[in-house]
């Protein structure tokens, strides 16, 4: 592996527009796409040797179009995007030696082949020495726990030894980085764990640059990695976690009282005057409520006057890496349960008075 | 070899299926042996069973090359594992040649096993003239790969060509006389034998093995050199369109779409 300092992934400004097919292949094949689909826009980010990014986003999102374009399976329609120094366009021959991909679905691998089997193929369209294969199979079968499913074929394995082979043959040739669409897409929670935990051993001992896709966000949290928070093509936020949670995270409190009667009250007190906290939903017995920046608890716990001494207790609550992600994406986005909640009492609301103002006009007329 | 390889493990997973294939394609030799035995018609030379038994072999040698890498393409596509042979460091125009290794191969074998049966059941083949079989049946695999090519280039646009390469495939067998004399074709319709490198495979193996090849006697030179200046227009033309194909779809991102 290398020990220089350029940042081994480097995406400048680059954009990605899919467009229908031109009118005379529509001729041969019907176009999936009828307008411009922009799946990037304007992109920016680097990622340096030893460092792991982990990329974020909804559904089309983009994440897997920036993949793409880092291994060379489509090109970029603005800026450009370089791997080692190699362009992904111009020199995707050297980018494909360096990058070690492992796509999002298992499907990639040659199912009827035994583990063993898979990685030698591999090996040999990278170029490797015969013997270089031999050792380079039996070590990195070891290093990702599956030295005893050698001889398996790929179909006999289980989903989360299916995404450790994947993972064995991203590896395999050594590569200067790594690009993980989802690796954990298939697995169970314990086994995402694992994996995870087997990414960030190999990154840290290889000094490998490495972009990882999830939409699991306990995953993120896991990894203790920069973030990349890609939204309908854009980056909303390109940082740590904690640097993140330091900027839009506010306290959050949740006041267990005895009777869902009585948090029901104190959440219209606690809502009914402007100084409260900034949003309150109740949850049974429960009240969560979210304080601006620098309210203290007790000042919550003084609004709710008489009804001090129904509480059960008060818990402060870390907020789930979810809804801090709803708040960056925005409501229409990701409308919460509240939310919609509240768009149905409106929805039913507008109907009735609507039907209302028919049956008095219908009596009018008959009048 | 890694690409043969890797076919060899695939087809011998599923051992029924490669066994049946075979038998499959050395039917209509048992089939055209007993019709042999009504036909007495000199256009095809008089030994009808050798005409045919060339006609179909020669025939599965080229299917092979016709079809194998378009139909590997397909199969690649639709397994999702295209994706990753395009991110390996392999020249993109090795691809059709590596990919197809395991059909050149077998449809080699089948035609020898198509010929072999027919010695058995009785045709009589000059057995001196086999290295210049063997040169036209190498220029043949070398021109049909060439269009087999250029319908793979067509596939990575349209992410369907069999049909191209089945209709093909069966315009050929009757275009280039596989068992009949293309001296029997309409003349318009023979004008079409002249441009596929089938009928100066078949026929010219037919004027080399056969004492008598009948009325549509293809001398082993014309033979020779059609399909070598076909080869070195198509040869390089297919691979430079595939190419280009693929640097398309790569740009209009349908390398993962099926």
């Amino acid at each position: 592996m290398t020990s220089t300092t350029e940042p081994s992934i480097v995406v400048e400004n680059v954009g990605k527009t899919y467009y229908p097919s031109p009118k005379w292949m529509q001729a041969l094949v019907r176009s999936q796409i009828k307008e411009p689909i922009v799946a990037l826009d304007s992109v920016d980010f680097t990622v340096d040797p030893g460092e792991i990014v982990a990329v974020v986003g909804p559904n089309g999102a983009g994440k897997t179009t920036a993949f793409r374009i880092l291994v060379g399976l489509t090109t970029p329609t603005t800026g450009s995007a370089s791997i080692m120094g190699y362009n992904t366009t111009k020199q995707s021959a050297p980018v494909r030696s360096l990058v070690g991909w492992m796509p999002g679905d298992d499907r990639s691998m040659l199912m009827r082949l035994s583990c063993a089997e898979n990685l030698r193929f591999h090996g040999r369209l990278q170029g490797m020495r015969p013997r270089a294969i031999d050792r380079r199979v039996d070590e990195t079968l070891e290093l990702v726990g599956l030295g005893h499913a050698a001889k398996k074929s790929i179909f006999a394995l289980s989903a989360g030894m299916r995404a450790r082979i994947q993972l064995a043959r991203a590896i395999f040739h050594k590569p200067e980085v790594l690009i993980l669409d989802e690796p954990t897409g298939a697995v169970d929670p314990v086994a995402a764990h694992g994996l995870l935990n087997l990414i960030i051993s190999i990154v840290e001992e290889s000094k490998i640059a490495a972009l990882v896709s999830s939409h699991r966000l306990e995953e993120i949290e896991a990894l203790h990695s920069r973030m990349i928070l890609l939204d309908q093509g854009r980056i909303r936020y390109d940082g740590d976690l904690q640097t993140m949670r330091a900027k839009l995270d506010r306290p959050c409190v949740e006041i267990t009282f005895r009777e869902a009667d009585t948090a029901g009250r104190a959440a219209k007190i606690l809502t009914a005057n402007g100084h409260g906290p900034e949003s309150v939903t109740q949850h049974g017995e429960v009240l969560r409520c979210i304080l601006s920046h620098g309210t203290p608890h007790g000042a919550v716990l003084g609004e709710l006057d008489t009804l001090i001494g129904d509480v059960v207790s008060v818990d402060e609550v870390k907020r789930p890496l979810r809804d801090l992600l709803a708040d960056i994406y925005g409501a229409e986005d990701m409308p919460t349960a509240e939310e919609l909640r509240r768009r149905r009492r409106e929805e039913r609301q507008r109907r009735r008075e609507q039907g209302e103002g028919k049956r008095s006009g219908r009596l009018r007329s008959r009048r | 070899m890694a690409f043969l390889r890797m076919e060899f493990v695939e087809e011998i997973s599923y051992p029924m299926t490669f066994v049946f294939a075979l038998a499959k394609s050395l039917m209509p030799l048992v089939l055209s042996f007993f019709i042999g035995q009504l036909i007495n018609d000199g256009r095809v030379g008089g030994d009808y069973l050798t005409f045919v038994a060339i006609g179909l072999g020669v025939t599965a040698m080229l299917q092979g090359a016709l079809v194998g890498f378009g139909g590997m393409l397909q199969v690649a596509f639709q397994r999702g594992t295209l994706e990753t042979y395009l991110v390996e460091p392999v020249p993109w125009t090795v691809l059709p040649l590596a990919m197809n290794t395991w059909a050149l191969g077998f449809g080699l074998f089948n035609g020898v096993a198509l010929m072999v049966l027919g010695g058995i059941l009785g045709a009589n083949y000059e057995l001196g003239q086999l290295p210049g079989f063997a040169l036209l049946i190498l220029l043949g695999m070398i021109a049909t790969t060439a269009i087999g090519i250029l319908s793979a280039a067509v596939l990575m646009l349209t992410l369907k060509s069999q049909p191209i390469l089945v209709f093909y495939g069966l315009a050929a067998s009757l275009l280039a006389g596989s068992v009949f004399s293309v001296s029997q074709l309409p003349g318009w319709l023979r004008f079409f034998s002249y441009l596929i490198p089938h009928t100066y495979v078949i026929n010219g193996s037919r004027t080399l093995l056969m004492a008598d090849p009948g009325s549509f006697d293809l001398p082993f030179s014309t033979a020779a050199i059609v399909l070598t200046v076909f080869s070195v227009i198509a040869f390089p033309m297919g691979l430079w369109l595939f190419r280009r194909a693929l640097e398309f779809a790569r740009k209009m991102g349908l390398l993962s779409g099926y």
